[in-house]
């Protein structure tokens, strides 16, 4: 709201957003009416529209949460229960017999929703979605039940007093601007992060979770990050809450105000910021105008949910999304540009090589690798081929680190490579393509690609919640790698496309040009040619040839034999875990035993 | 003071077992968990005490009513929340789906109903000071509903085909469509069997726990502590699970009081789910690429 | 070995393929098969991985949404799901030999006749059982503590519960020692002569010729050849087709 040059712009704004809405304008008109509000000297508008800005308050963290990373906090009015009673107990001295400041009550407040939100989140870092759910429910049932039960700090069901924030904030206009304030901050900080790599990561691991490791992404340490930011903004929004409420009790905080909160996002839309924006404060001051229909609110909210679900998943901001309904060019022909690759590659380095040494892996009975040798060299194309189940996508999980063999030895130039830590890839410059190509379908094609690049920021969290100019500089520089390689690939004209409009065959090229993002030394491709046709198979293997000719050792697994015998320096045929034979594509052509097992005969 | 842990416990964690099965049922039919299950719990005891009480029907008639309705939810909610959801690519969205039907359910209830927990009728008229009456029947009925319950689910898988059936979808429901097997009628057979269940534990339950909208959250959660703490999909476990939980509960309320008992019950759930993701019975499963 | 082709195909085929296109969401997988099958005919469909043989099998049974027209026995199938593929006696065994391995074998091939009156269920299963003593022996067991080669059967075994006009088998030899490979190849043998036609996928080129009439090669999602198993130099015509015309080297022998 106040930021005029909003970081998010129509074109590159992530997953389903408002479209043009997010233009800055929108931004400039809500903060405005934030600011003249006052001028009505209504009271009534006054308070209602406190209780808006201090549950988007709360929203916005919520936001990165559900909207970005996808995890379905459901309870997350706990943390504005949490956030309430630690300041309104703090202030009254209910704690350790001290009366807090109510500044700095609310201060701990943030600290404690941030603490919990960590605690809540945890499962979020290994489990699946219902767990997290699950736990966020728990606890605001727990939380519930505390306080009716902790009668000493909470009051019990009698409830507690909340503070009088003393000036500047005092009570009516003073704490009008002060939740304004906070609101606008938090509409500016939770939108920075959104529009940057941080945001972009967290849109990866919910649409396309594999991508995002190999791409270097580590979920724990992120989704901490996020539920620090979340649960903090949760525990102030709570803080506030108990002084607008003047007095507190269990009563207040219903599950219905956890729909509330959630639904305000989804009706947004997922990925945006403005949308959840709106969506809360429409959610917020509709009941107010219909009274009536106040007693069925939470039933009117939940068969929202349940229309969004089953209707337009996507949210409002979805269908508002004109931009992406324009037709597309019907005939596209993508055309590599292989001469640009020397762009993106500008430093050259020294010669280098992956080895597997005897590497063995069973599944329960199964040898899926029975003792492997393999060696990828820098400079040129290995063909890995095979029959089906003879372990070649296996191989290229163990060498990008899904998959910790039972025995033997994966290096890199001489030195071990780390096992299981399939994020930790990106950083040795290994990266890779997959059999379905992972994608976010919501996010435009240059931002599937400039996911490839995120480790290569250097500003932090903080930096980019601030947008400071480590921040500016990170997006700048991923934004031309990005634009760069979507040229080397010839998808520069779609760069502003949905990625889930492109064809299949086009999204096989989005994939590499976001490895490409990493200069890859190595780059692993899991049968890159599958459902392209004959034409796009040629361009293809020219680029992939070029790529290697650029110092990159690529790994190609395939199916199609004349693209493998056509392009690869090198060739290794497995069969039923083991090497069947080895050697130039001539040799293994020649191969009968080779002939027979690939073609099974 | 034992005696009252015990029987308390026990009735408790019976309830809870028995929504955790509701859970499973619906789980290894569809791989969804169903927000429903806490509802159900709910409906049962407010159905049962509006059925007797409010419209003054007799036990045994008002018990069949609320069993058919349970089904009949059982039902709705795989028409009208997971199947939808099955076919799209974003599954979790059942999470979603089944939490807003569970709540405009909750809704209605509560207007329609009462908001304020309401006392449940006894019912059978038995003399407490006979022998029959040491133990309350607040506390055997939903002991004895769970024993009826898991003896009906082991005779159905182990005996009929249509519980191997159950049984089959539930291992691999790709070679069960292969072989021909109706999945989605199979479903909604459990989808309504869960229905039952579900209400089952409630009208059993509510003697204890009363009929109260606000059985709905803590049942949802409660209920799903022991199929986190069993493993998903086995009832065994969700027996265990829930029945140890129960004594836990009641033991920590005696002796330390509610506030630990709940932060523990917490803690413990979100220790086993990090430590054991797939339940401290479960067999670890594979990574998928 | 019977060489020609059997005077059944020339009458009305029992399954009819035209134009079918099937794939996996965006990636088109298999672009307008035409193919047919008699009754009694065992025909074997070849082609590389990748080619599309198990996206085939898959569109016909009703296993993966698909278009293009499929009639079998006279009834259109385009729009069939499995359930009613497999009652018209359209029957898919898929690959990986996936049973059910918490249930006791006969419990596995009960299943296959879900929905059937009991009488008939019981005695069709234990015709289907007696294909495969080894594993009638074992039918109280679980599944899972079968061989892999037993629990390929315990497949075949569900598939033959209904008495299938036409059997699909997918790579039924996949992961066997040859003496089961042969064991279940004898199977299809019987199958034959019992006038039962047979749709089988097959890694092992020369085993599979041996076992059928005809066979089809599939390769990038197409028919690429067509051929009695009878005609000559079908090894070198295959490999030509899996390679493109434009294969440069031959291929040593």
């Amino acid at each position: 709201m106040t930021d005029a040059t909003s970081p998010i712009s129509a074109s590159k704004a992530p997953a389903g957003l408002l479209g043009r809405l997010e233009g800055s304008w929108s931004w400039i008109a809500l903060g405005l009416a934030g600011l003249l509000l006052p001028l009505l000297d209504d009271s009534y508008f006054g308070v209602i529209a406190q209780r808006a800005y201090i549950y988007w308050i709360l929203g916005a963290g919520l936001n990165l949460v559900v909207g970005y990373a996808g995890q379905i906090a459901i309870g997350w009015v706990a943390m504005l229960t949490l956030g309430a009673y630690t300041t309104a107990a703090l202030a009254a001295g209910r704690v350790g017999g001290v009366e807090w400041h109510p500044y700095l009550a609310l201060i701990a407040s943030g600290v404690m929703g941030a603490v919990f939100g960590v605690i809540v989140g945890l499962p979020a870092l290994r489990l699946r979605t219902f767990y997290f759910a699950m736990t966020t429910l728990g606890f605001a049932t727990i939380v519930t039940q505390v306080a009716l039960a902790w009668k000493d700090v909470t009051g019990g069901g009698v409830g507690t007093p909340g503070p009088v924030f003393p000036w500047p904030f005092d009570p009516g206009w003073g704490f009008y601007y002060f939740c304004f304030i906070l609101a606008a901050l938090a509409t500016w900080i939770t939108s920075n992060i959104g529009s940057s790599r941080y945001g972009r990561a967290l849109v990866a691991i919910r649409d396309a979770e594999v991508a995002a490791e190999a791409s270097g992404i580590a979920k724990p340490k992120l989704l901490i990050l996020i539920f620090l930011l979340a649960g903090g903004l949760g525990g102030v929004a709570g803080g506030l809450f108990s002084s607008l409420q003047s007095y507190i009790t269990p009563d207040a905080f219903t599950f219905e105000m956890s729909v509330l909160f959630f639904i305000g996002i989804l009706i947004g839309g997922r990925g945006s910021i403005l949308g959840p924006l709106l969506g809360t404060i429409i959610l917020t001051v509709l009941p107010e105008f219909a009274a009536p229909l106040v007693q069925w609110s939470t039933f009117l909210y939940a068969a929202l949910l349940l229309v969004i679900v089953l209707v337009i998943p996507g949210g409002i901001a979805d269908l508002l999304d004109y931009k992406n309904r324009r037709p597309l060019e019907q005939h596209r022909e993508i055309v590599p540009r292989p001469e640009l690759l020397s762009r993106i590659f500008d430093v050259k380095s020294g010669p280098s090589a992956i080895t597997l040494a005897n590497i063995a892996l069973h599944f329960g009975g199964v040898r899926a690798i029975d003792g492997l040798d393999l060696e990828i060299r820098s400079g040129e194309v290995h063909g890995l081929i095979g029959p089906n189940g003879s372990g070649k996508t296996t191989t290229l999980n163990v060498i990008s680190g899904y998959y910790r063999p039972n025995s033997g030895q994966l290096k890199l130039n001489g030195a071990e490579l780390p096992i299981n830590k399939p994020y930790a890839r990106a950083a040795y410059r290994i990266a890779r393509t997959f059999q379905t190509p992972r994608l976010v379908g919501g996010a435009s094609v240059l931002e599937n690609v400039m996911i490839g690049g995120t480790i290569d920021g250097s500003g932090t969290f903080a930096e980019s919640m601030l947008s400071l100019p480590r921040h500016r500089r990170d997006e700048k520089r991923l934004n031309e790698a990005a634009m760069r390689a979507l040229a080397t690939v010839g998808l520069e004209s779609l760069a502003d496309v949905r990625a889930d409009r492109l064809q299949h065959s086009e999204l096989r090229f989005m994939e590499i040009a976001r490895a490409l993002m990493l200069r890859p030394a190595f780059l692993l491709l899991d049968e890159p040619a599958a459902g392209l046709s004959a034409e796009e198979i040629r361009r293809l293997g020219a680029l992939i040839k070029a790529i290697s000719r650029e110092g990159t050792g690529v790994l190609l697994v395939e199916h199609h034999a004349d693209l493998i015998f056509d392009i690869c320096d090198r060739v290794t045929v497995l069969n039923l875990g083991k090497t069947l034979a080895a050697g130039t594509p001539a040799e293994i052509r020649s191969h009968r035993e080779v002939v027979s097992a690939y073609l099974g005969a | 003071m034992f005696a009252s842990i015990v029987s308390y416990g026990l009735a408790v964690g019976a309830v809870y077992a028995l929504i955790g099965i509701t859970y499973n049922v619906m789980f290894s039919a569809s791989r969804v968990f169903s927000f429903t299950a806490g509802m159900l719990g709910m409906l049962g005891g407010v159905l049962g005490a509006l059925f007797i009480n409010g419209l003054g029907m007799n036990a045994v008639l008002a018990f069949v009513l609320v069993m058919v309705a349970g089904a009949v939810l059982g039902l709705v909610t795989e028409i009208l929340t997971v199947r939808p959801v099955l076919k799209s690519i974003e599954q979790h969205l059942y999470v979603l789906s089944t939490l807003a039907f569970a709540l405009m359910i909750q809704q209605v209830t509560a207007i329609e109903y009462n908001t304020e927990p309401q006392p449940f009728p006894v019912l059978f008229p038995i003399d407490p000071n006979s022998w029959l009456g040491i133990v309350d029947q607040k506390f055997w009925l939903p002991v004895l509903a769970c024993i009826v319950t898991v003896l009906g689910l082991e005779f159905l898988y182990r005996c009929t085909l249509i519980g191997r059936a159950f049984l089959a979808i539930a291992e691999d429901s790709y070679a069960a469509r292969a072989l021909g097997l109706p999945e989605t009628r199979l479903r909604m057979a459990s989808y309504a069997i869960a229905g039952v269940i579900g209400a089952l534990a409630g009208f059993t339950g509510a003697q204890m726990l009363l009929a109260f909208i606000g059985n709905q959250a803590i049942l949802n959660f409660y209920g799903f502590v022991p199929v986190a703490l069993g493993g998903m999909g086995s009832n065994r476990g969700a027996v265990i699970g829930g029945l140890a939980l129960g004594l836990f509960q009641q033991a920590a309320n005696f002796l330390v009081g509610g506030i630990f008992a709940s932060v523990a019950v917490f803690a413990v759930f979100i220790i086993v789910l990090l430590l054991r993701p797939e339940g401290l019975a479960g067999a670890a499963a594979a990574r998928r690429v | 070995m019977p060489t020609s082709v059997p005077e059944s195909r020339s009458v009305e085929p029992l399954l009819q393929v035209s134009g079918l296109s099937a794939g996996y969401g965006k990636i088109g997988v298999l672009n307008g098969i035409d193919l047919t099958i008699g009754a009694g005919e065992v025909v074997a469909l070849l082609g590389p991985n990748g080619a599309g043989k198990s996206t085939l099998l898959k569109a016909i049974s009703g296993l993966l949404p698909r278009t293009g027209s499929i009639t079998f026995a006279g009834q259109d199938m385009s729009k069939a799901d499995p359930g009613e593929t497999v009652r018209a006696g359209l029957v898919h065994v898929v690959e990986g030999h996936r049973v059910f391995t918490q249930l006791s074998v006969i419990d596995n091939v009960m299943l296959a006749g879900y929905g059937m009156p009991r009488e008939k269920r019981v005695v069709q299963v234990e015709e289907a059982l007696a294909f495969f003593p080894d594993i009638a022996a074992k039918r109280h067991d679980r599944a899972v503590t079968l061989s892999g080669g037993q629990q390929q059967m315990l497949a075949v075994a569900q598939g033959l519960v209904r008495r299938p006009r036409l059997l699909m088998l997918d790579e039924p030899s996949a992961g066997l020692s040859p003496v089961l490979v042969d064991r279940v190849l004898a199977a299809v043998a019987r199958l034959r002569e019992a006038g039962t036609a047979v749709l089988l996928v097959e890694q092992l080129i020369e085993k599979a010729l041996a076992a059928s009439d005809r066979v089809y090669a599939l390769a990038r999602g197409s028919i690429v050849l067509e051929a009695s198993t009878g005609e000559d130099d079908l090894p070198n015509r295959l490999e030509q087709a899996y390679f493109g015309k434009d294969a440069h080297a031959p291929l040593a022998s």
